[in-house]
């Protein structure tokens, strides 16, 4: 086995379980799996203004308190599902790699629009890309940076939640 | 549903006391045809900021009123506005958002805008340079100089922003402001703005719907961060609204705490003291635009919203995010985070909003039954008081000839409609 493909595999499994804390809202859980210092960014281009934009910048703590204030916000009601591809894997050194999935997000509707009408519905969300940096702790790959670069710029009333 | 219920739904909330609205200004089709020609047709409108469009050559395109529009910096500086149709045979001429006209098309030279069907080509400032084979196929009946684009009326003002005008000969821009803008120019005419966050939603509501959302604060109690750090924070209740001409309105400052929002890393780290020109450290100004946008100054980061209406209950809602041109890297990150943590697409208060006025659209459908939307709280003019708008609907009634509390006048008049009819309930039962 290649040490790309070595690689892989523990990244692959880090990748598909933080989307499925996030899809299921275990977002204690995602935050075990990320680094002291992790950095998460949400980042599009904008071909309106011909530039970079980015829509969300947060260290950890500032991410944990997104989470932890939810209750205290009105949110859109839909089940999110992050379904997610690793494209590439880069070794950045003996504890560092980088890495590139493709990510599309779908939202099946609760109380968003309609609830009679619209209720069960599945639609697009967002597609875009994960720029993930993990670093090795102790034996395990910690999520250091996440930047999500998103294709969609229409977002419809946003959300509370992270891609 | 029992008579009482019935009848206390028809009447207005207050009786006579309280001014209202007809919400079927908001959900009548036909309505909006006449908005579209009576207002949005006849007023300057807020399309988008000079620093869009940077350099000599750069153009964004848009549409108004069902207009689609090129707004071009021409090779003399100067900012025009064009119908984006050629003058041929009716061909959307540019199809990007936004570039810049060095760069050449398949169909064209650099330095033109060029018909990509067949291949006319005008320069920025719309005359005609190229009809290929225009001898062979027009001879002496069509020359160049016979063409041109069709230019809309266009200036750039009040914080280097864009404004059109599909009228002709309309009054000049001045005219429309008064001088509603004074409150915000020391802030924003010190020096450059530069636009550095854009986003738009489609929003399933009627248009006036969001813009009153962005004129009454009555509604920050659905915002958990507005509350904590406006509500609950001193001169909160003594910020005051102030009515102009044609329908503006600004509302004054307050310092906004932001520290009082829970787990604001930002804040609690004391960083937000970016301001703009002459603005207190987080003070909060905002001005209303009839006929849809806002001007909403607060602390470090200006945004501005525009509104391309679509149908009687879709609108197109673009949100700016502007810091000074001269922010230095490291300030321009500290404004974009600021902007983005309340106002981004996945910020604080912004979903909320969004999601509040969509509901509204949810409830108030086509054809559904006109309730008596009251505006009806006056305080002395203060944060809660509802005179924008009051103050916005005296426009639009005198704009349409319909008032808004009564839009079809008399009920035997020219403009009758049949009003919604309820079910008739005789005894409890229902009659028909």
């Amino acid at each position: 086995m290649s040490e790309t493909a070595a690689l892989r595999a523990p990244l692959e499994e880090a990748i598909q379980r933080g989307a499925l804390q996030l899809d299921e809202r275990r977002f204690g859980e995602f935050l075990d799996s990320t680094a002291s210092d992790f950095r998460y960014r949400i980042q599009a281009y904008s071909h309106d203004l011909r530039k970079d934009m980015t829509f969300l910048d947060h260290d950890r703590a500032g991410i944990a308190a997104l989470f932890e204030l939810l209750p205290k916000h009105h949110v859109n009601g839909a089940e999110w599902l992050r379904q997610v591809s690793l494209q590439t894997v880069n070794r950045r050194g003996e504890t560092s790699v980088e890495s590139v999935s493709a990510l599309s997000l779908f939202h099946t509707l609760i109380d968003a629009g309609d609830a009679h009408v619209d209720g069960g519905s599945s639609h697009l969300f967002a597609v875009g890309r994960y720029h993930d940096a993990f670093r090795l702790v102790d034996g395990r790959w910690l999520l250091s940076e996440r930047t999500v670069r998103l294709h969609t710029r229409q977002l419809g009333i946003g959300s509370h939640l992270i891609p | 549903m029992t008579l009482d219920s019935t009848l206390a739904w028809r009447q207005r909330l207050g009786g006579a006391k309280l001014p209202f609205v007809d919400s079927r200004i908001y959900t009548d089709p036909q309505i909006f045809q006449e908005e579209r020609e009576k207002i949005w047709r006849r007023s300057w409108l807020l399309v988008l900021h000079e620093s869009e469009l940077a350099e000599a050559l750069d153009f964004r395109t848009l549409s108004v009123a069902d207009e689609p529009l090129i707004v071009v910096r021409g090779d003399d500086g100067k900012v025009r506005a064009f119908l984006n149709v050629c003058p041929h045979r009716g061909a959307l001429l540019l199809r990007e958002p936004a570039g810049n006209l060095q760069k050449a098309n398949p169909s064209g030279s650099p330095r033109r805008i060029s018909c990509m069907f067949h291949a006319w080509q005008f320069d920025s400032r719309g005359k005609c340079l190229s009809i290929p084979r225009r001898n062979a196929g027009y001879q002496t009946r069509l020359e160049c100089e016979d063409v041109r684009l069709h230019e809309v009326a266009c200036e750039v003002a009040y914080g280097g922003f864009v404004w059109v005008h599909l009228g002709e000969n309309p009054a000049p821009l001045a005219e429309h402001m008064g001088s509603a803008f004074e409150a915000l120019r020391p802030h924003l005419e010190a020096e450059p703005l530069e636009v550095f966050h854009h986003h738009k939603a489609i929003v399933r509501t009627n248009y006036k719907l969001w813009h009153e959302t962005n004129s009454e604060f009555y509604h920050d109690y659905m915002h958990h961060f507005n509350r904590v750090t406006g509500m609950q924070q001193p001169g909160y209740y003594d910020r005051r609204y102030e009515t102009f001409p044609n329908a503006h309105v600004t509302v004054s400052s307050m310092e906004v705490r932001y520290t009082a929002y829970e787990h604001d890393e930002h804040a609690l780290a004391n960083s937000r003291d970016l301001s703009f020109p002459g603005l207190e450290r987080n003070g909060w100004k905002l001005l209303d635009l009839f006929p849809g946008a806002t001007l909403n100054l607060r602390g470090s980061a200006l945004r501005v919203d525009t509104m391309t209406p679509l149908s009687h209950d879709r609108v197109l809602i673009e949100f700016r995010g502007l810091g000074l041109k001269r922010d230095t890297a490291e300030e321009r990150e500290r404004r974009v985070r600021d902007h983005n943590t309340i106002w981004g697409p996945f910020g604080r208060n912004l979903p909320e909003d969004l999601l509040g006025v969509t509901g509204q659209g949810l409830a108030l459908r086509t054809g559904s039954e006109g309730l008596h939307m009251l505006h009806g709280r006056i305080e002395d003019a203060t944060i809660h008081d509802e005179t924008g708008l009051r103050h916005y609907y005296e426009e639009w009634s005198r704009r349409l000839g319909r008032l808004a509390s009564a839009p079809y006048g008399d009920e035997s008049g020219p403009r009758a409609k049949e009003p919604a009819r309820l079910p008739v309930f005789r005894g409890g039962v229902l009659a028909q």
